[in-house]
């Protein structure tokens, strides 16, 4: 702060001619404290100011002293002293104050009110953002599902894979399932088109039946679309049994579901 | 030399919290000349005035223990309180405020001068008569009128901030002229 150029701006003769607006009156009341200098110019100006008024004062009517007088004091000198109630003279500091207060509780209520919005609004945007990641989630998923079938399809469509179609067995016709095995790498594929759920503890296992004799080509699990079993050199069929969970070395071929061919 | 006792500012204002009826008249004997002319400069009406001074000196008394030193003389306390006085009556009378600024602008700028040359010497009026005009002006509405910068800025069309650097500029000049 040049308080130089605050001395000279003209602000003090502002102030003391009172046409300073509320916030330079005070500035001008901090900065008063913090230079002496200010304080002092301030002082200064005051007493040239009351010099020059005084050089071109006028006399008031002779009558307005003991008009003023009568007034304060009543009609004789030993009357009673009117003090007039010096609180009264407060209404300002009330109005003022009371001002205040209302402000006060005014922004405590808002300040409530916008805490309260604030949970209301916080706890709709969690629910929000967990409907958000849980969708999200499911998204991705099919994404992925997606990604898988379209594979699928390619190797269905794919010449080299050799398509044998498997039958459900007398009684259980309902069934129908799909191996696609791969001529050049030999990777066998099963896709369960139609099968029935599985009980609890048991579990689809494939076999390939190599020269009359069942092979074991890998157990049924959950996967999407089409399973990758084990890989098959040779085979003239294949078939599909229900075994407990963990699969059987030889199968149970009461418990056949379907076969097919090559 | 009279016999009259001639108190400091502090000295005076400690008396009339006392309340007495010396403390009154001592108060009325030296600064009722120099608040009269603060409110017959702005009211120029001798009737107004000697109403308006009786009720200065009324509030005076009323408010003496409002008066805080660390802000400002007695004298300037007394003053503010005499203009304020005035500038309340000027408002709220039948003056209306087109009527003032047509007296005034006559005022200011007709080479005749004012209307009434008597108050062109009361109180700080001789001092402000000796500003440039565009300095004039400011002071007559702000300091005799009672307007506040943003209204002047209203009244005359300039912008805000080109009122508020003008009457710095005008009241520096005041202050140097009231040096001399």
């Amino acid at each position: 702060m040049d308080i130089k150029e605050y001395i000279q701006s003209g602000i003090i003769e502002q102030y003391v001619l009172g046409l300073a607006d509320p916030d330079e009156v005070a500035e001008l009341q901090l900065l008063r404290n913090e230079y002496p200098e200010l304080h002092e110019a301030i002082s200064d100006f005051e007493q040239i100011f009351e010099e020059t008024i005084r050089a071109n004062q006028v006399q008031p009517p002779v009558f307005i002293k003991s008009a003023v007088e009568k007034q304060l004091f009543g009609d004789d000198h030993s009357g009673a002293i009117v003090i007039e109630n010096a609180f009264a003279a407060e209404p300002d500091k009330k109005s003022t104050s009371g001002l205040w207060k209302y402000l006060a509780a005014a922004c405590i209520i808002l300040l409530v009110a916008s805490t309260a919005l604030n949970f209301y609004f916080y706890s709709g945007y969690k629910k929000s953002q967990d409907q958000y990641e849980t969708l999200l989630a499911e998204r991705n998923t099919l994404q992925a599902n997606n990604a898988s079938y379209q594979q699928d399809l390619k190797m269905f469509q794919d010449s080299v894979m050799k398509r044998v179609e498997m039958k459900g067995m007398p009684g259980k016709e309902q069934n129908v399932a799909t191996v696609l095995w791969n001529q050049n790498s030999k990777d066998v594929y099963i896709y369960a088109r139609s099968m029935q759920e599985v009980p609890t503890g048991k579990q689809y296992q494939l076999w390939a039946i190599v020269d009359g004799k069942p092979v074991n080509a890998g157990l049924i699990t959950d996967c999407v679309g089409l399973c990758k079993m084990n890989r098959i050199d040779h085979a003239e069929a294949f078939a599909i049994t229900l075994e407990n969970a963990g699969g059987s070395p030889t199968p149970t071929l009461t418990e056949m579901y379907v076969f097919g061919k090559i | 030399m009279p016999e009259t006792l001639s108190y400091t500012e502090s000295e005076l204002v400690a008396l009339l919290k006392q309340r007495t009826q010396a403390a009154f008249s001592y108060l009325y004997d030296n600064y009722s000349g120099a608040l009269y002319s603060v409110v017959l400069s702005i009211l120029q009406d001798k009737e107004l005035a000697n109403d308006v001074l009786q009720e200065v000196f009324v509030k005076v008394w009323r408010q003496i223990d409002q008066y805080d030193p660390g802000k400002g003389r007695l004298f300037t306390w007394l003053v503010n309180i005499s203009r304020n006085a005035s500038i309340d009556t000027l408002r709220s009378k039948s003056y209306n405020a087109q009527k003032q600024i047509r007296e005034l602008t006559e005022t200011v700028y007709t080479a005749a001068g004012s209307i009434n040359t008597e108050t062109d010497k009361i109180g700080l009026r001789k001092i402000v008569n000796l500003l440039k005009e565009e300095h004039k002006i400011l002071i007559e509405l702000a300091y005799f009128q009672g307007y506040t910068q943003d209204e002047i800025s209203k009244l005359l069309n300039i912008p805000l901030g080109t009122v508020k650097t003008r009457l710095r500029s005008a009241l520096i000049q005041l202050k140097d002229f009231l040096k001399k």
